[in-house]
């Protein structure tokens, strides 16, 4: 059986080599059109829109409702508009706290989990990642029955202890949200860090050892510099999820209307497209945070890879 | 042989799953679609319309309208999540339903958007049928576009057991409430007579309304928005007064932080529509027999009611047979029989016959047996017609939200938050390309 079975999958490879090739593009197919039609073809109708209104007058009342273009006004009209603007501030301020606090956390634990103190590898490291399994959604919704006075073990516990937290007041409700970020995200970004770190080739570290580096300076001196790609990467990919931010703040404005309905740059665009009938305009501020976070990543990717390579060059000397 | 068995079985799982998958997508498909209006005889006689809906008991509605009416039929959906917010975009798409259940706030910007059928010519001989001031929710000149099904005027829900201990008479205009405050607090140092919820926009509309206020009106061909009118005003200085005193809790409505605060009898009165107590009910089952209902404070004494929530059922663009669908929301929302089963079902109606009903003044034990819709029944008959939704009523909303987020945190006072709210809804306005009168 399996001899003819073999047989007949040679035949058949042979008959697509002699072709066209077409099994690579056969296996492409599923990917590149949801992938066109998911993400290709909105981007370029967003993009459309938001150079058109639509025409109305008065009340608006049995108005033809005809779109009209209106070149940059709806741009204009988006960078007139302060909470708009102030969000873009709010997120950056966010990501400058968020990314270090998690980073250190995701780097700290990962060469941990590499080196050899630790025990029980397997089940801390599931530990770890696991929150980030919980849908960002449920994770707001968990977090806000924690920061709820009344319902809270953590704050009752505080209480006792003489500390009065208010985790949803004015003050406190960002870094609140920051804690949930950095507890859903950490786990992922230590992954990446740590099976960077994997590849690392042993005998660097036997080489160390045999210099005399003990566990501490190894990992301040070989392994934080030989993972500074990872580290970078899951800094990109970090501030550009930090930009993006909406699920977190949108489900604990239900618990508190501390958090402004425009609070980051993807609420507004909610908030214009949704609540206010007005995707045109949700297309333009769309299209402003998609081209923000794409000059964000570049100065940061750009800045990173100036490093890496005066990094070697250093190294080559 | 096990490890096969294992693999068939989930295969067969999934192959289930599968098909369940499917025939879900195809029941959907032919339930609630909008073009499901079928003409089977040749005469074209009998027509099946769909309808989406979410009040309770609609089911049995429909079933008694089906039997008695065989040329027109109905197909009912039941609205569940987020189905609300599939509507416009389904109008647009020109595959809504024939008759849809919606909330009033944005009845403006649909027909702003084109999205409702005017039905006027068919609602004349109903329109008396209603409260004043629910037919005002529909009416825009001399168009209407829908009929109301349920209503939610509001009263005081009030702590009698606290009341009568602090020997505090329940009060009927709102000096006598900062008074009643007062003493509560005085009694009861952890008690507050109410709360303030920023989250709850129609916990402040309500008492706009019952003070004869609006957040818009039409003047000629343009809107005028008076989110900080003198009406809107007067009641922000009895909150600011109780914010001021501390005789209010400031929590978020609905969260489980604001049950805890009821149930741990640290608010006095909830003044807030006739759907609520069946909330309150389910969310502080303890506080049964503590509870009672009156008429809500106003400024002059005399009974004036508030609205928050009702629904109503309307006619989008594109369907094909409006009369013979508007027979059918004229009977069920304004015949004494249509009303009687939404009765059934539990709804609180909007027509007036339904007001009346013995099926509605019925005792609620847990207001230790008070007919407590007999006031809400008095109430709806109190609310003011000067309320007009407007086309930006959600943005308002948030807009209210934001800016009294930051009165609670005494950063500005109730008066600043509603002329900044004013400033923004003004420019809401503008935006959709509405003119506003200055």
């Amino acid at each position: 059986m399996t001899k003819t079975a073999d047989k007949s999958a040679r035949v058949a490879r042979r008959a697509v080599s002699g072709g066209l090739r077409l099994a690579p593009y056969m296996f492409l197919v599923p990917f590149v059109v949801l992938f066109v039609v998911f993400m290709v073809v909105p981007i370029f109708i967003a993009l459309y829109k938001s150079f058109f209104s639509i025409e109305r007058s008065g009340l608006g009342f049995g108005g033809s409702n005809n779109s009209i273009f209106v070149g940059f006004d709806n741009y204009i009209q988006a960078f007139q508009n302060h909470e708009f603007i102030k969000s873009f501030g709010r997120v950056l301020l966010f990501a400058v706290i968020q990314v270090p606090i998690m980073l250190a956390f995701a780097l700290l634990l990962a060469l941990l989990f590499d080196s050899a103190v630790v025990r029980f590898k397997r089940f801390f490291q599931l530990s770890v990642f696991l929150p980030y399994a919980v849908p960002s959604v449920v994770a707001a919704l968990l977090w806000g029955f924690l920061y709820q006075p009344k319902v809270s073990p953590i704050v009752s516990i505080l209480s006792h202890l003489g500390v009065n937290a208010q985790f949803l007041s004015p003050d406190m409700v960002m870094w609140s949200m920051i804690n949930i970020v950095i507890w859903s995200v950490t786990g992922v970004n230590m992954i990446i860090i740590f099976s960077s770190l994997q590849a690392v080739p042993r005998d660097i570290y036997e080489a160390a050892r045999i210099d005399g580096a003990g566990e501490i300076r190894t990992a301040l001196q070989i392994k934080i510099p030989m993972v500074s790609g990872a580290v970078m990467l899951t800094t990109l990919f970090s501030i550009i999820g930090t930009f993006q931010l909406f699920n977190e703040p949108q489900v604990l404005r239900s618990i508190t209307s501390n958090i402004s309905a425009s609070y980051s740059p993807n609420m507004g665009i909610y908030q214009a497209t949704t609540v206010g009938g007005d995707p045109n305009m949700g297309s333009a501020m769309a299209i402003i945070l998609g081209l923000a976070t794409f000059v964000l990543s570049l100065v940061v990717s750009v800045a990173t890879n100036g490093k890496k390579s005066t990094g070697k060059k250093k190294g080559g000397k | 042989m096990r490890k096969t068995a294992r693999r068939m079985s989930g295969a067969v799982a999934a192959l289930a799953a599968g098909a369940l998958l499917l025939s879900a997508c195809s029941s959907s498909n032919d339930a609630p679609s909008g073009d499901s209006t079928t003409t089977t005889s040749a005469s074209g006689e009998k027509v099946t319309l769909s309808f989406w809906g979410w009040s309770l008991g609609l089911e049995d509605s429909v079933a008694k309208w089906n039997a008695e009416n065989p040329n027109i039929q109905i197909d009912f959906y039941r609205m569940t999540g987020d189905d609300g917010d599939k509507i416009p975009a389904a109008i647009d798409a020109g595959t809504a339903p024939d008759i849809v259940q919606m909330e009033g706030g944005n009845i403006p910007l649909h027909v702003i958007n084109n999205r409702l059928t005017d039905i006027s010519q068919y609602t004349k001989d109903i329109k008396d049928a209603f409260p004043a001031s629910a037919w005002n929710d529909v009416t825009f000149g001399d168009s209407v576009y829908g009929v109301p099904q349920d209503s939610g005027p509001t009263a005081l829900l009030y702590r009698s057991d606290l009341f009568k201990e602090a020997g505090v008479e329940v009060p009927t205009t709102w000096d006598e409430y900062l008074d009643a405050a007062r003493a509560l607090k005085k009694k009861f140092p952890d008690t507050y007579i109410a709360q303030v919820s920023p989250n709850e926009a129609g916990f402040w509309s309500q008492q706009v309304i019952a003070n004869g206020g609006s957040w818009f009106s039409i003047d000629g061909d343009s809107w005028k928005v008076s989110v900080n009118s003198e009406e809107s005003k007067q009641v922000a200085e009895v909150w600011q007064k109780l914010l001021d005193e501390k005789l209010v809790k400031v929590v978020e409505m609905w969260t489980p932080e604001y049950w805890a605060s009821v149930l741990d009898n640290e608010i006095a009165t909830i003044s807030y529509a006739a759907w609520f107590p069946a909330m309150l009910q389910e969310n502080a089952p303890d506080l049964a027999g503590k509870w009672a209902v009156a008429q809500s404070p106003s400024f002059d004494g005399k009974p004036s009611a508030g609205i928050a929530g009702g629904s109503f059922n309307l006619i989008p663009q594109g369907t094909e047979h409006v009369a013979e669908a508007m027979q059918f929301v004229n009977w069920l929302n304004a015949s004494e029989e249509g009303v009687d089963t939404l009765l059934d079902g539990g709804v609180f109606p909007a027509a007036t016959v339904g007001l009346e009903s013995p099926k509605l003044l019925t005792p609620n034990e847990y207001f230790g047996g008070q007919v407590i819709n007999k006031v809400f029944a008095e109430a709806a008959a109190s609310v003011p017609t000067g309320w007009t939704p407007g086309p930006t009523n959600d943005l308002t909303q948030d807009a209210i939200k934001d800016e009294f987020a930051k009165v609670v945190n005494g950063k500005q006072t109730f008066s600043q938050a509603l002329d900044n709210a004013q400033a923004k809804t003004i420019a809401d306005v503008k935006s959709l390309g509405l003119s506003v009168a200055e």
